[in-house]
C-alpha cells in the first residue's frame, strides 16, 4: 500500500477579490522510502499542496474543497484538528524555506527540539535533552552538547536549517515534506543540506517530498518528479526519465533555463527564459493553462478551449499537453 | 547579561542629571529669586535671611550642584510657601497616595487590558473583536475627566455603589483607579491584539503547528511570550500618562495626592515644590524606562547583544 | 525646476516613500502622482477613515461658520434661561449663565482646533529640524542628540507644559500652542530621524551624493519631500495629544483665560455644575472626544493607505 495517496486534491482560497484556485486537482502516490520532487515556479501552488497535506492551510480564507489525502490508509482531510495534531511532527514532518524565521528567536534550540519529543513521546527532561543532542549530532552540528543551549540567532543559515531537520526527524516520521529547504541558503551550503537530507532519508527509510523551483536541486534528490503549473501537475515521471525525455513544453523550457556545461545549448550561449507570466488563479483560463506561453500551441488545436487531461504517454510517465515532445515530429511546425 | 544591565544603568545617570538640570534651568527662568517676585511684600531683612538660607545668593552653578546633591540625598529643600514644611514632608505626605492610585490604575490596565487584547486576537473579526477595538478607540479619545465624571455620576451618585470621593476605604479606591486605568487599558488591549496578530503570522508559529503541538501550548509558549514584549515596553510611556492623568483624577475625586498638590503649588508659586515633584516624577519615569529596557533584554535575547 | 545636472539622474526617484519599514523596499522608484492617487484610493476604501474624515471636516467647518450665523450672542448672559437642557432654541442647552452652548462650543472649538493645529505644526517643525539633522549626519551628533532626547523624554508631559506656561507667564492661545508643542515634539523628532535614516540607505541618495550634491541639497530635495507622508500621519497622531493636553490643562484651571474659552476651559466651568446639570460639562467633553476619535481614525486610515503592509491581515 502506498504511504501517501493524494487524489484530486483541490485547495481554494476564498478572498474578497474572488476564489483563488491555488491547487486545482493534484493526484500522486508515494511509496515508503521514496522521494518525490515537486517543481514549479513561484505561485504555482506547490507550497499550498504541501500545507494542504499537513492541514496547515490558513483556515478562514482557504479550504480543501475536494479530493482526499490518504496517509497510511487514513484520509487526513477528514480528521479533526486534534487528530491532525497527533499526526503532525510524529508521522509527517515538515521543514520550511526560511530557517531564519522558522525558529522561535526567544527560545533555546534545546527547547524547540525537546518540545516535539515531549509532545509525542512524553520523554523526561534528561532523556529529551540527551536525544536532542544526539539529533544535533546526526545533522552534523559541531559541539552539539554546548550549542544546544544557544539561541537561534547564534547559528548561521545553514546550521539553522540543520536544526530544523533535526527537529523534523526527532520523532522518526515516515514522511518528510521539505518546502524549498535550500532556497534561502548559499549555493555551497545548499549542496551540503541536500546531501544531508539524502543520507538521513536512506538511514531512516523515510519518504520525502521535496518542493522547489530549482530543477538542479530536484535532480539530486528525487526518485520521481512532478512538474506543477498553475495549480496542476503538467508532467509526472521518474527523475532520469524526465530529464532525458521531457514531454511537456513547460518542462522543456524549465530544463532549457538551466545553465549547461555541455550540449547544444552551450553554443547558443544564452539562458532561455520563459516569456509571459502564469495565469491568474482566480479565473484560470478554460483551456490549457500553459497555452498563452507555449511555443507549440496554435490556433485550431483546441489548446485554448479545453484543458488537456493528464495522460499516460509511457509507462510511469504522464503529461498534460496536446503537444508532448514525442508527438511533435508528426505535427506541422507552428507558424 | 550583567554587562548589559550595568551599561544601561550607567547611561541613566547622565540622563537624570540632564533632567534635573533642565528643570533647574526652567525654574530659574520662572522665579529668579522667588522672594522678590511674590505678591506679598517681604521685609528686606527676612528676605536676605531667606536668600542665604536657600543659597540664593550663590552663583547658579553652585546652586545647581547643591540641588543635585540634594536630589541624590533625597533632600528637595524647603517649601517656599508653607514655611515650616520641607518639600520632603509634603512629598512624603501626599506622594504615597498618588503612587497607590497609579499602581492600582496600572493593575486594572494589565488585568483587564491584556487578556482583552489576547482574546480579541484569537477571535479576530468577531463581534468581540470589533466591539473591543471600538471601545479602545473610545477609550483613547474620551478625556478621562469626562469618563471619571460620568462614572461618579452613575456608579456613585445614581446607583450608590461606591463613595464619590476620597481615598480611604477600599471602596473609595475602585472608581478613581479604574478611571485612571482606562486609557492604559485600551492601549494594552490594542497593543497586545496587534502584537499577537503579528506573531500569529510568524513562520515559527507555523513551524510549531507543523510539529503537532497543541494549540494551547503554541499560544502560551510561542505566541504570548513574544507578543507581550511590546506590551511590557509600553509600560514606561504609560506610566507617564498615568502620572499626568492622576492630576485630573485626583482633582475630581478629591484625592489628597501629589498631583493635586502640584497644581496648587504652581498657582501659589511654591517653586521648590513644583521642582521637587517634577524631578521626582522624572526620576520615576527614567527609572521605569530603565527597568523596562532591562526586562526587554531578559525577554528577548537578541537585544542583549545588539545594544550599541 | 532647475536644470542642475546633478539632479537629472535622480529626478524620477524622488518620490514619497513612507513609513519606517519602507527600507525593505528601499529604492523602488514609483511615479510620484500615482503613489498619492493610489493612497487616496486606498484611503477611500477604509470606511471608518472616510466617515471620520467627513465628520472632522464638518466639525471644522461648523466651528468656523456657525458662530457667524448663530442667532445667539455667545457672551450674552441671560440668567432666566440658565442651565437648561437641550431645546429647540438651544440645541445643546445653556450653561450656568444662560449662554447658548452650541454657539459657545463652536467658538471654543475654533480655539481648541487652532491650538491643535498650531501646536502640531510647531511640533512637526521642531521634529523635522531636530530629527533630520540627527538622522542625516549620524555619528556622534546623532548619538548626542538622541541621548538629549532620552533625557527630554523623562520629563512628564503635563508638568513640563505647566512649567513652561509658568515661565512664559500668560496663558493665551499662542502661549498654549507654544508650551504644548515644546512639551511634546520628541516623538515627531524620533519618527523623522527614523525615516531619514531609512531613506538615507536608498541608492538614489548615494547617487546624488556621488554626483557631488551638497548635503543641504540632498536633504531638502530628496530626503525631506519623501518624509511628507510620514509627517502627515504624524500630524494626525499628535493632534489628539495636543487637544487632550489643552483640555486637561483647561480642566485643572490652567486653561485659557476668559473671555476666550477653549473646550477644556468650558469643561472646567461645567465641572461645578455636573451633579445637577451634567450636560454643561458633557457637551464640550464629548466635542473633544469626537475630534480626537476622528483624528485617530484618520491617522489610521492614512497609515494604511500609504503603506498597506502594515494593515493587519484580515485573512487568518
Amino acid at each position: 500500500m502506498a504511504l501517501l495517496d493524494v487524489k484530486d486534491l483541490k485547495t481554494h482560497f476564498f478572498t474578497r477579490e474572488g476564489v483563488v484556485r491555488a491547487v486545482d486537482g493534484i493526484s500522486f502516490s508515494l511509496e515508503p522510502g521514496r522521494a518525490l520532487g515537486i517543481v514549479g515556479e513561484s505561485g504555482c501552488g506547490k507550497s499550498v499542496t504541501a500545507l494542504s497535506i499537513m492541514g496547515l492551510i490558513p483556515r478562514p480564507p482557504a479550504r480543501i474543497v475536494d479530493g482526499s489525502v490518504e496517509f497510511r490508509g487514513r484520509d487526513l482531510t477528514q480528521l479533526s484538528e486534534r487528530e491532525l495534531e497527533d499526526v503532525r511532527g510524529r508521522e509527517i514532518a515538515m521543514i520550511f524555506q526560511d530557517p531564519m524565521t522558522s525558529l522561535n528567536p526567544t527560545l533555546k534550540i534545546k527547547t524547540q527540539i525537546t518540545e516535539v519529543l515531549d509532545r509525542h513521546f512524553g520523554y523526561s527532561k534528561d532523556e529529551a535533552k540527551r536525544r536532542a543532542i544526539e539529533l544535533l549530532e546526526e545533522v552534523q552540528i559541531p559541539n552539539a552538547a554546548e550549542r544546544i543551549d544557544d539561541y537561534p540567532h547564534r547559528f548561521s543559515g545553514g546550521m539553522r536549517q540543520r536544526v530544523m531537520i533535526a527537529i523534523a526527524l526527532a520523532c522518526d516520521p515516515q514522511l518528510l515534506i521539505a518546502d524549498e529547504p535550500t532556497t534561502a541558503l548559499d549555493v555551497t551550503v545548499q549542496a551540503e543540506i541536500l546531501d544531508l537530507l539524502e543520507e538521513l532519508r536512506r538511514e531512516h527509510e523515510m519518504a520525502l517530498i521535496l518542493i522547489t523551483h530549482d530543477m538542479g536541486v530536484v535532480a539530486e534528490v528525487a526518485d520521481e518528479v512532478a512538474v506543477m503549473y498553475a495549480g496542476q501537475f503538467v508532467e509526472q515521471a521518474p527523475t532520469l526519465e524526465l530529464y532525458d525525455r521531457p514531454e511537456h513544453p513547460y518542462t522543456e523550457a524549465l530544463l532549457g533555463a538551466l545553465p549547461q556545461l555541455e550540449g547544444e545549448d552551450v553554443r547558443r550561449g544564452r539562458l532561455l527564459s520563459i516569456p509571459g507570466r502564469p495565469p491568474d488563479l482566480i479565473a484560470p483560463p478554460e483551456g490549457c493553462r500553459f497555452a498563452p506561453r507555449c511555443p507549440f500551441a496554435h490556433l485550431g488545436d483546441g489548446c485554448a478551449e479545453a484543458l488537456p487531461e493528464l495522460r499516460r504517454i509511457r509507462p510511469d510517465h504522464y503529461v498534460r499537453s496536446r503537444h508532448p515532445a514525442s508527438e511533435r515530429q508528426r505535427e506541422p511546425a507552428p507558424a | 547579561m550583567t554587562a548589559f544591565i550595568i551599561r544601561r544603568i550607567l547611561w541613566t545617570i547622565p540622563v537624570l542629571l540632564l533632567v534635573i538640570f533642565l528643570t533647574f534651568v526652567m525654574m530659574k527662568q520662572i522665579g529668579g529669586n522667588p522672594f522678590r517676585r511674590t505678591e506679598r511684600a517681604v521685609p528686606v531683612a527676612i528676605q536676605q535671611n531667606l536668600e542665604r538660607k536657600f543659597n540664593l545668593d550663590e552663583p547658579w552653578y553652585v546652586q545647581y550642584a547643591l540641588y543635585v546633591k540634594g536630589v541624590f540625598t533625597f533632600d528637595f529643600g524647603p517649601s517656599l510657601v508653607s514655611r515650616d514644611r520641607t518639600v520632603n514632608d509634603i512629598i512624603k505626605e501626599h506622594a504615597p497616595k498618588s503612587l497607590e492610585l497609579g499602581l492600582y490604575a496600572m493593575l486594572w490596565a494589565i488585568v483587564l487590558g491584556i487578556p482583552a487584547g489576547v482574546i480579541a486576537a484569537l477571535r479576530q473579526n468577531s463581534i468581540y473583536d470589533y466591539g473591543l477595538m471600538f471601545l479602545s478607540n473610545v477609550g483613547f479619545a474620551v478625556p478621562s475627566f469626562l469618563v471619571a465624571t460620568l462614572l461618579i455620576y452613575y456608579v456613585a451618585l445614581k446607583w450608590g455603589l461606591v463613595p464619590t470621593n476620597g481615598w480611604t476605604t477600599w471602596q473609595t479606591k475602585i472608581l478613581p483607579s479604574f478611571a485612571l486605568g482606562l486609557l492604559p487599558m485600551a492601549y494594552f488591549a490594542r497593543l497586545v491584539r496587534g502584537s499577537m496578530l503579528e506573531t500569529l503570522q510568524q513562520d515559527y508559529v507555523r513551524t510549531a503547528r507543523a510539529k503537532g503541538l497543541r494549540q494551547r501550548r503554541i499560544i502560551v509558549r510561542h505566541v504570548l511570550r513574544n507578543s507581550l514584549i511590546p506590551a511590557i515596553t509600553a509600560i514606561a510611556p504609560l506610566l507617564g500618562f498615568i502620572i499626568t492623568g492622576s492630576f485630573v483624577i485626583e482633582l475630581i475625586f478629591s484625592i489628597p495626592g501629589i498631583g493635586r498638590y502640584f497644581v496648587t503649588a504652581v498657582s501659589s508659586r511654591d517653586y521648590s515644590v513644583v521642582m521637587g515633584v517634577t524631578v521626582l516624577t522624572s526620576v520615576v519615569i527614567v527609572l521605569a524606562n530603565l527597568v523596562v529596557d532591562i526586562l526587554y533584554g531578559v525577554l528577548d535575547p537578541r537585544t542583549r547583544e545588539a545594544r550599541s | 525646476m532647475t536644470l542642475d545636472p546633478r539632479d537629472a539622474v535622480v529626478a524620477d526617484a524622488a518620490v514619497p516613500e513612507v513609513v519606517a519599514g519602507a527600507g525593505a523596499r528601499a529604492g523602488a522608484p514609483v511615479h510620484r502622482a500615482s503613489l498619492w492617487r493610489d493612497a487616496w484610493r486606498r484611503y477611500l476604501q477604509n470606511k471608518g477613515a472616510v466617515v471620520a474624515g467627513a465628520i472632522f471636516v464638518f466639525i471644522v467647518l461648523f466651528c468656523l461658520l456657525y458662530p457667524l450665523v448663530s442667532p445667539h450672542d455667545p457672551d450674552q448672559i441671560e440668567l432666566t434661561n440658565a442651565r437648561e437642557g437641550p431645546t429647540l432654541e438651544h440645541p445643546l442647552g445653556t450653561d450656568a449663565f444662560g449662554r447658548d452652548m452650541l454657539t459657545r462650543v463652536a467658538l471654543a472649538g475654533r480655539i481648541s482646533l487652532a491650538i491643535g493645529l498650531g501646536a502640531t505644526i510647531a511640533i512637526l517643525l521642531f521634529g523635522v529640524v531636530y530629527g533630520s539633522t540627527a538622522g542625516f549626519f549620524g555619528g556622534r551628533l546623532d548619538n548626542i542628540q538622541m541621548r538629549l532626547l532620552d533625557a527630554l523624554y523623562g520629563l512628564p508631559y503635563l508638568p513640563f507644559a505647566i512649567i513652561l506656561l509658568a515661565i512664559i507667564g500668560t496663558i493665551n492661545m499662542w502661549t498654549m500652542m507654544l508650551a504644548l508643542s515644546i512639551a511634546s515634539w520628541f516623538t515627531a523628532a524620533r519618527i523623522v530621524r527614523g525615516q531619514i535614516i531609512t531613506l538615507k540607505q536608498n541608492d538614489y541618495v548615494r547617487a546624488a551624493q556621488a554626483l557631488g550634491a551638497r548635503w543641504y541639497r540632498v536633504l531638502t530635495r530628496h530626503l525631506l519631500p519623501n518624509t511628507l507622508g510620514v509627517l502627515i500621519i504624524a500630524m494626525f497622531l499628535e493632534l489628539p495629544g495636543v487637544i487632550l493636553g489643552e483640555a486637561f490643562l483647561g480642566f485643572i484651571g490652567l486653561g485659557i483665560s476668559p473671555p476666550e474659552a477653549s473646550l477644556g476651559s468650558m469643561a472646567e466651568e461645567g465641572r461645578a455644575e455636573y451633579r445637577a446639570n451634567p450636560h454643561i460639562m458633557i457637551v464640550p467633553s464629548l466635542a473633544i472626544a469626537v475630534v480626537v476619535l476622528c483624528a485617530n481614525f484618520i491617522a489610521d486610515g492614512m497609515r494604511d493607505a500609504l503603506d498597506p503592509r502594515t494593515r493587519e491581515t484580515k485573512e487568518g
